[in-house]
This record gives C-alpha cells, sequence and structure tokens, in this order.
C-alpha cells in the first residue's frame, strides 16, 4: 500500500522529467514507424489533388508561432503538393501574427523547386504560379469581399505591387475561379470561411487545424461542410506520408519524425494516469 | 554537436530555456522571459497596425482630401473617452456599432452553417450513410450519432424534471458527452506534445544541431 501511496503522490517535477525524456530519446535515436492514413486527411489531399488547371487553391495561413509545430507541416506539405501538381496558388492571412511565417514558408518552398528547374516553365515564378496576397483586417471583410472580387479587397500584395497587375490576378478574379480554399488556424477561422464564403459563394472548404481544436471540427466533415480535415502534427504526418506515396516526393518529413516521440509520451501520460487512478481507488477502498 | 552561429538562434534557445524553468519553480529568468514576450508581441503588434492600418488607410487618405473619413476616425476616438469619467458613456457609441454589425451579419449565417447543416447531417439518409466512407456500418455510424445527438440534448432539457424516459435518455447522453470530453482530453494532450516537440526539435535541431 506504502508503494502506491508514493506513486500518487510523485513530485510533479519528475513526472516533467520523464516525459522530457520519452521525448527527446526518440528524436536522438529514431525509431521507423509506420503511418496510417486517415479518412479525413486522405479526402483533403484528393480535394486539392485534383483541382482544375483553370482554378486555384487558397492557403489561408493563419497560425502562430505557438502553433507552429503542428500547422506548420501541414503548410509546407500543402505547397509543395500544390506545386508539384502546377495548381495555381494564392497564399493569404486574416491576422498580422501570421505574416512572416507564410512568408517563411513560400521562402522555403519556391527554391526546392526553382533550384531544381531546368526552364522557365518549370519554375516557380511569383505572379504566374503563385501571389502571397498578405493581410487585410479585419478577417470578415476579406472573407465576405473575395465573393466579389479579390484585387479589390487585395489592392496590393504583400511586396506592395498591385494585384491587378499580377498575370495570375488576371484570371483569378473571385471565388468562381477557386476549386479549394485550406484554412491553416489553431482558431475558429475555419468556421468563420464555411459560414461566409461556403454559405454564399459555395467555395469548397477544407482545414488544418491544432489538436486542441479538432474536436469542434469533426462534426463539419461529417456534415460536408469540410472536404477535408487534418488534425495535429500527427495529420501532417500522414498528409507528408501520402505526398512520398502517390507523388514520390522524397524530403524531410518533419512531422513525420515526431510520430515516435508522440506516441511514447503519450503512453507515459497514460501510464501515469492509470497509476493515479489504482492510487486513487485504494486510498478509498482504505477509508 | 554543430552549434548554431546565429545569435537569433540563440537568443530564442536561452528564452526558451528560461520559460522551462518554470516547471521547476517561479525564478527571475522565467520572469524575464515572460516580461520581454508580453512586452515585444505588444510593440509588435502595436507599430504594425500604425504602419499598416492607421496610416495607409486612415491618415494618407484623409490628409489627401478624403474628409469622409473623418467620421470612422471620431468613431474609433470614441473608445478613449472610457478614460475621461464625465464623458465615458460614449464609449458605447463605437460598441454599439461593433456589436450590431457583426450581430447582424453573423447569426443568418451562423444558423445556417451551425444549425441547419448540423442538423441536416445528423438525419437518417442515405446521403449521410454514404458520407461516412464506411460501407454498410455508415448506416450503424449514423444511427449512433442520432442517438447521440438526441439524447445530449434530452440532458440539457431543464424545464422537466429528469424521470422515466428523459432519466434514461438524459443518462446515455452524459455517456456520450463523456467520451466527448475525454476525445477532446487526448487531442489537447497530443497537441500539448506537439508544442513540445516543436520546442526541443528548435533546441536540439536549430541551436545544438545534434539533430538533422
Amino acid at each position: 500500500m506504502k508503494f502506491i501511496e508514493r506513486l500518487t503522490a510523485i513530485d510533479r517535477r519528475i513526472i516533467y522529467l520523464l516525459l522530457a525524456l520519452v521525448t527527446i530519446l526518440p528524436m536522438l535515436f529514431p525509431i521507423a514507424q509506420k503511418v496510417r492514413v486517415m479518412s479525413p486527411v486522405e479526402k483533403c489531399f484528393n480535394a486539392l489533388d485534383t483541382i482544375r488547371a483553370d482554378k486555384a487553391l487558397i492557403i489561408d495561413f493563419d497560425y502562430t508561432p505557438q502553433d507552429m509545430p503542428e500547422l506548420e507541416p501541414m503548410g509546407l506539405a500543402m505547397l509543395r503538393h500544390a506545386f508539384t501538381r502546377r495548381i495555381k496558388v494564392l497564399v493569404l492571412c486574416l491576422y498580422v501574427q501570421p505574416l512572416g511565417l507564410a512568408q517563411a514558408a513560400l521562402d522555403q518552398i519556391v527554391p526546392e523547386f526553382n533550384n531544381r528547374a531546368q526552364s522557365n516553365a518549370d519554375s516557380i515564378i511569383y505572379g504566374r504560379d503563385y501571389v502571397f496576397l498578405g493581410w487585410q483586417p479585419p478577417p470578415l471583410i476579406p472573407i465576405l469581399g473575395m465573393g466579389e472580387s479579390i484585387t479589390n479587397v487585395f489592392k496590393r500584395d504583400y511586396y506592395g505591387n498591385q494585384t491587378d497587375t499580377l498575370f495570375l490576378m488576371k484570371t483569378i478574379k473571385n471565388y468562381g475561379n477557386v476549386e479549394l480554399l485550406i484554412s491553416l488556424s489553431a482558431g475558429s477561422i475555419p468556421l468563420s470561411w464555411v459560414a461566409y464564403a461556403q454559405n454564399r459563394f459555395g467555395v469548397k472548404i477544407a482545414t488544418g487545424c491544432t489538436s486542441v481544436s479538432a474536436g469542434d471540427f469533426y462534426p463539419y466533415l461529417q456534415s460536408g461542410q469540410f472536404s477535408g480535415l487534418i488534425v495535429g502534427m500527427k495529420g501532417a504526418a500522414e498528409y507528408e506520408e501520402l505526398l512520398a506515396r502517390k507523388l514520390n516526393f522524397q524530403t524531410r518529413r518533419k512531422a513525420g519524425e515526431s510520430l515516435s516521440s508522440i506516441t511514447f509520451a503519450h503512453l507515459t501520460i497514460m501510464l501515469f494516469i492509470i497509476i493515479g487512478n489504482i492510487g486513487f481507488f485504494m486510498k478509498r477502498r482504505k477509508k | 554537436m554543430n552549434l548554431a552561429h546565429d545569435p537569433w538562434i540563440w537568443i530564442g534557445a536561452l528564452l526558451t530555456l528560461a520559460i522551462f524553468s518554470f516547471l521547476y519553480r517561479d525564478n527571475p529568468f522565467y520572469k524575464t522571459a515572460e516580461h520581454i514576450f508580453v512586452g515585444v508581441s505588444n510593440g509588435y503588434a502595436v507599430t504594425f497596425y500604425w504602419h499598416n492600418i492607421l496610416v495607409p488607410v486612415l491618415f494618407n487618405p484623409l490628409f489627401r482630401g478624403r474628409l469622409i473619413l473623418i467620421i470612422p476616425l471620431i468613431i474609433g476616438a470614441l473608445y478613449f473617452t472610457r478614460f475621461i469619467p464625465k464623458v465615458s458613456w460614449l464609449v458605447r457609441i463605437p460598441i454599439g456599432i461593433t456589436i450590431g454589425y457583426y450581430t447582424g451579419v453573423s447569426i443568418p449565417a451562423g444558423i445556417e452553417a451551425s444549425i441547419i447543416k448540423q442538423v441536416q447531417g445528423t438525419i437518417l439518409s442515405p446521403a449521410n450513410f454514404r458520407a461516412w466512407h464506411a460501407g454498410s456500418w455508415g448506416i450503424l455510424w449514423s444511427v449512433i450519432l442520432f442517438i447521440g445527438v438526441l439524447c445530449v440534448v434530452s440532458y440539457f432539457y431543464f424545464s422537466r424534471e429528469h424521470k422515466g424516459v428523459l432519466k434514461v435518455t438524459s443518462r446515455i447522453g452524459i455517456v456520450f458527452i463523456m467520451i466527448g470530453f475525454g476525445a477532446a482530453f487526448g487531442y489537447t494532450v497530443m497537441g500539448r506534445i506537439s508544442l513540445l516537440i516543436g520546442r526541443l526539435q528548435y533546441l536540439f535541431g536549430n541551436w545544438l544541431g545534434v539533430i538533422k
């Protein structure tokens, strides 16, 4: 009994230390882990994969530094996917903080393609293949306004160019020219896209969200309002797996590398929950 | 080991360690990092809004002669009457306009997206059975969802005492709610561990260079 009592009174700092160890060790000594792709992620992948040549994809980068570990790998994988398929991409943000992160994602992915390109046609060129629209507050204004005219809402792009002079924007006028919109957000922004852009203009919406918000979003996937759902680091790892499996895209898998750490950390937490419960019931029986 | 040469990575790593030190106990390193975070975040937001909203959208056009912009400028400035007790009631004007606008825009859209479409998704129809992508299991999942929704709603019906049929349905409703809470807790754990992993990748990868 004393042993159980001691277990239930472990100093929280020891638990933190153990948790840190089980998270760090798989990073230093990687263990290969099979990634099982779930249907919500596959739906998102297929929705992006089947975008027609005359339509565009909008990626709404709305994650902040604290959400980066979960959402950044999704953004990178989606940009890789879209550029591999030569899909026209519009990138935008609805809040200020994500602007630099969206810029960083583009700065990482565009050179990956351009360093391999052998001709102008192979390259990913700003204004022709993608446009970074930047940010326009408050969020409701661009969501509703882009149904009428994207260049009216974003008169200048992130770099200060007039958007109506950009080649890509001559064919992408409003939601009528957009086949899919993916919102990468830690908050409720994907639901705003559903409520305003989808209800009024019929845009297909998919989302990449943090694990914490997953519970709120699953009902919208079941009802068909989301065309796909990617949840947290595990969802990002599944998307990376699909990229490798279906498009033979071999690159660093930032989310996939973390799965062993997630698994061991979860097992440790489960162990402590079981120990805590056993201790609680044994103490209660003693009373 | 391949230590970073970029001083910004060192600053980021040391601030991360300072924040983590709170796990041991509250200390001056943690407090310093916390104050830096709050100050930098606010400074960044204020300067960004000034340079990207107030100056290009309001002040520049106003000084170029678009006098109509005086109206939003005055309405916005009324927020500051909060600091003058005698006229603090004027703050209700911008608050009222903001609430009125957002309520008008969001109520119809919210009802459509979060109530009507969700009710449609709960109806036992062949289209909803197929939406699960689970073959004939889709029927079972739809029935479970249907029962779950009704029982959870009945749990929140407080106009009658939970006796008889209502007692049974509300008890079943609690089971569904608990499953929902369990799933939410599991996801929260995964989210927090992912954030820890992100920081550790930064420390061991970008800073110390012991992982690629």
